[in-house]
């Protein structure tokens, strides 16, 4: 069903009802907060040089305010904390002036290796999440989709963002519980989202028939990738690509030829293993490259989001993803949650916490921040 | 997941690298090893962890899997569905091996699988390699 015959439909009454407030939402435009994952610093927590409170007093040095975790990373003895780990979170967010942003979830689909978990066995496992979300004071989740197959074969391209009945069945099953803990599941919008997909319609739809509040999205910016990271194309000429069809593969993707017309291009040019992976869903298609103005609509739903970064560059600009261009739909469909800087990438010659400093003072100035 | 400086990796760790004495006996050795994925996973989660050192190979038969301090089987690791290989902590590997290692370098290299149900391929292969001195 297409978005048009989609708000036709009876359920899509109440899309078009919400489509309208839209309108309204969008005359007092968005203020959106700033905040780190510490998932950031991973690379640091690696090496011995990071801890909690470091991410936290960093974060709040920079002039962030909201703080993101992921408890299966950041969490002590998760998912048994010691009693004395939420007195010290609160601790912490009082110390540095720092406020709980946002809590990233999973659902390991796979749990067992013979079988896959049940939606009632992942809903219960989310429910935990929730709990401990509550505890610590966090809102907003960023709900990973559960990876379910899809409903439609054609799909499984775009994987795990696909509309599946099984990863539906379990977010409905998980929503009693996100209500009684006043978590709101943002699920995530990673590359290689369609904004324009069955996948996304499939849960306006739910949206609209149900009017949560406690089920939305989490765009993450890797949704809007250009072009791939600068160390790209030096990796691939490495590895056996030649620089000419690479520019071609990239120039492909960016006019949004598709997987199966950029590989088979690439075979007529008579491209190489290396160029072809490029070509591919493995390769530059595992990136999507959505028009941030499709994102505009999915705004009043959106409770968190995640500020994907690779490099940014000397003149302040993100190499891969037009921040210009993101931002400000954001702030004009009256976003007013946190955007979570997410760092992923390799600046070379500065620290973790130098790259989201620069990251920090990009979004700062699109946004028109002091 | 987080690329290291040529020569440094933090996954294999030079600390609890011995051979294990049981009665006098060495009845194999132990290494220690931290994930390099981003965040803890429940143990039924892995699909096997082998070891290979100088070259000869331990499958999944002759490792057991330490956490939080008890060890177990691989086999038994799906029925583990609330034990956790927490993020950060390192895995006590011990490997079976009559009269253990002898004393000095080794390369050693552990192959861990894991299903990550939204990666694309499963499961996700994750291979770490050191260069590592044995005392006793």
């Amino acid at each position: 069903m297409t978005r048009k015959e989609f708000l036709r439909t009876v359920a899509g009454t109440g899309a078009a009802a919400c489509l309208s407030e839209i309108a309204a939402v969008a005359q007092t435009p968005g203020k959106p907060k700033l905040g780190v994952t510490v998932y950031s610093y991973g690379r640091d927590f690696h090496n011995g040089t990071m801890t909690l409170e470091k991410a936290i007093a960093d974060i709040s040095d920079m002039g962030a305010e909201g703080v993101e975790i992921l408890g299966e990373a950041h969490i002590p003895n998760y998912p048994n904390p010691p009693a004395s780990f939420v007195k010290q979170w609160f601790d912490l967010m009082a110390r540095y002036n720092t406020k709980p942003a946002a809590y990233d979830t999973f659902v390991d689909t796979m749990f067992y290796h013979s079988r896959n978990l049940t939606t009632d066995e992942a809903a219960a496992r989310l429910a935990v999440d929730f709990k401990l979300a509550n505890q610590l004071g966090i809102k907003a989740l960023r709900q990973q989709w559960p990876p379910y197959p899809a409903d439609n074969k054609e799909d499984e391209i775009n994987a795990p963002y696909v509309k599946s009945k099984l990863a539906m069945e379990t977010i409905m099953k998980a929503l009693p519980m996100a209500e009684k803990y006043d978590v709101r599941m943002g699920i995530e919008l990673h590359s290689p989202t369609q904004l324009k997909s069955a996948f996304i319609d499939s849960i306006l739809e739910v949206i609209a028939k149900t009017k949560t509040q406690h089920f939305g999205f989490c765009p993450d910016l890797s949704a809007f990738t250009r072009t791939p990271q600068r160390s790209t194309k030096t990796r691939l000429v490495q590895q056996g690509a030649r620089e000419n069809i690479v520019d071609y593969i990239i120039s492909a993707y960016q006019q949004r030829l598709g997987p199966e017309k950029t590989v088979a291009e690439v075979k007529r040019m008579g491209g190489n293993e290396v160029e072809l992976n490029f070509a591919g869903i493995a390769g530059i298609y595992h990136s999507s490259n959505n028009d941030p103005k499709d994102l505009l609509p999915l705004v009043p739903y959106c409770y968190h989001v995640h500020g994907k970064f690779y490099e940014i560059t000397d003149d302040l600009h993100e190499y891969s993803i037009p921040y210009e261009e993101v931002l400000p739909v954001l702030v004009q469909g009256g976003y007013n949650g946190y955007i979570d800087s997410e760092f992923e990438g390799n600046v070379p010659g500065a620290s973790t916490s130098g790259a989201i400093r620069a990251q920090q003072a990009l979004m700062r100035k699109i946004l028109g921040m002091a | 997941m987080f690329p290291q400086p040529s020569g440094v990796q933090n996954n294999i760790l030079d600390r609890g690298f011995k051979n294990i004495r049981v009665n006098g006996q060495i009845t194999g050795f132990r290494v220690l090893v931290k994930s390099s994925y981003y965040r803890g996973i429940y143990v039924p989660l892995i699909d096997s962890i082998e070891v290979e050192v100088d070259g000869e190979k331990f499958g999944p038969g002759q490792v057991q899997c330490g956490f939080n301090g008890k060890n177990y089987e691989q086999s038994e690791l799906e029925k583990l569905d609330t034990v956790r290989w927490q993020w950060g902590e390192p895995a006590t590997l011990t490997v079976r091996k009559p009269g253990g290692l002898k004393p000095g370098w080794h390369n050693v290299t552990i192959t861990s699988k894991e299903r990550i149900s939204y990666m694309p391929t499963i499961p996700t292969v994750r291979r770490y390699s050191a260069k590592l001195a044995l005392v006793r």
